[in-house]
């Protein structure tokens, strides 16, 4: 019951009844489908590539330990999701602050983007900056969130996941997830005040 | 309500914007293919490998056929350990009379000082020899008197009752 356009729903439930029959490859296909949304979920929270894959790896096999369990009080979109989080999260209170970001190059479909180019030259073509230095501007003020804001704004900012289903994967209040928002924006503001646009 | 209007991205479409050009940071070509082999690789691995407690049986079934202890030292230690427990079963406790020890008050010196070394010190005891020519009108008072109250036993039946 997804109301993210990009994940259809609707044959979720067959291949999850398919899994819990033991067809391993009905998982298989979850997978493919579930990897992309949830390596930028666990991408952004972490800064980085080599922590992520391995935490997507976990995340996806505790998901196979415990789909027999998934009854489908709620969509299995919320359920993996909520799975992710939880252990990113708390992958993130074990691991060193210290940790240096390990980024992956963004797609070069972003020099074309309007908003790229407008936080970028800012309508100055002589205040241009790069992509590699707006990208480490972009996750250094990310990774000065506290954990509990970063993933609001990774699910809702980057992942385009609307508030109520951000409330429902969190189990917190839309109020909450608005709140969370607000205060996110504004840090996020003082960090990068220099692509704020006027 | 400014904090639903922010929330909604509203009064933070800038930065909103400017966030949303994360999602092009996107992984090296062809992950996600390699992702679900390795899923299936690590499954495959967790399979096999043993748990720890298996491994801990497995050390010791291991172990114990090494040891090689001989048949009768399990034997012995059993005898040893009854003599042991036999002799402290008989040992009862003994009446120990008081040691008497020559004590010197002397002042304290500090520690500065090299200790006093005293030369044929003896120990001495106020146990008095059992000597009938000797014996004194009344017996040496070692221990302060002491009384035992001797209370009737404790009945709940009246005296009167038949």
């Amino acid at each position: 019951m997804s109301s993210d356009p990009a994940i259809p729903s609707s044959n979720d439930k067959e291949l999850v009844a398919r899994t819990q029959g033991g067809d391993p490859g009905a998982f298989d296909e979850l997978i493919l489908k579930y990897t992309p949304r949830l390596y930028g979920l666990v991408y952004h929270m972490t800064s980085n590539h080599e922590d992520t894959n391995d935490l997507l790896q976990d995340i996806f096999s505790k998901a196979y330990r415990s789909i027999v369990n998934f009854r489908g009080n709620s969509s299995f979109y919320t359920w993996m999701h909520s799975i992710a989080v939880n252990m990113t999260i708390n992958f993130l209170k074990k691991r060193n602050r210290r940790q240096h970001p390990s980024l992956n190059d963004p797609d070069s479909n972003i020099e074309s983007d309007p908003d790229f180019i407008a936080a970028t030259s800012n309508g100055d073509p002589t205040k241009e900056v790069s992509i590699h230095e707006l990208q480490k501007k972009l996750n250094a003020s990310m990774q000065k969130l506290s954990h509990d804001h970063r993933i609001v704004v990774t699910m809702f900012d980057i992942q385009g996941i609307p508030h109520a289903e951000i409330a429902k994967i969190l189990k917190i209040s839309e109020g909450t997830v608005r709140s969370r928002l607000f205060y996110a924006h504004r840090q996020l503001q003082n960090s990068l005040h220099e692509f704020k646009r006027n | 309500m400014i904090l639903m209007e922010t929330g909604n991205g509203m009064g933070h479409e800038p930065m909103h914007k400017i966030i949303k050009l994360k999602r092009y940071e996107k992984p090296p070509e062809g992950y996600y293919e390699d992702f679900l082999r390795e899923f299936h690789r690590r499954q495959r691995a967790e399979m096999l490998a043993p748990s720890l407690s298996a491994m801990i049986m497995e050390r010791l079934s291991g172990l114990i056929p090494e040891l090689r202890v001989p048949a009768m030292a399990f034997a012995c230690v059993a005898a040893v350990a009854m003599i042991v427990s036999v002799a402290i079963i008989r040992d009862t406790p003994r009446q120990t009379i008081p040691h008497a020890y020559s004590v010197s008050y002397a002042q304290p010196r500090p520690y500065s000082q090299a200790p006093v070394t005293i030369q044929n010190m003896q120990p001495v005891s106020l146990r008095v020899a059992a000597d009938p020519q000797n014996q004194p009108q009344a017996a040496p008072i070692l221990f302060p008197p002491s009384y035992l109250l001797q209370a009737p036993l404790a009945t709940h039946e009246s005296p009167l009752s038949f």
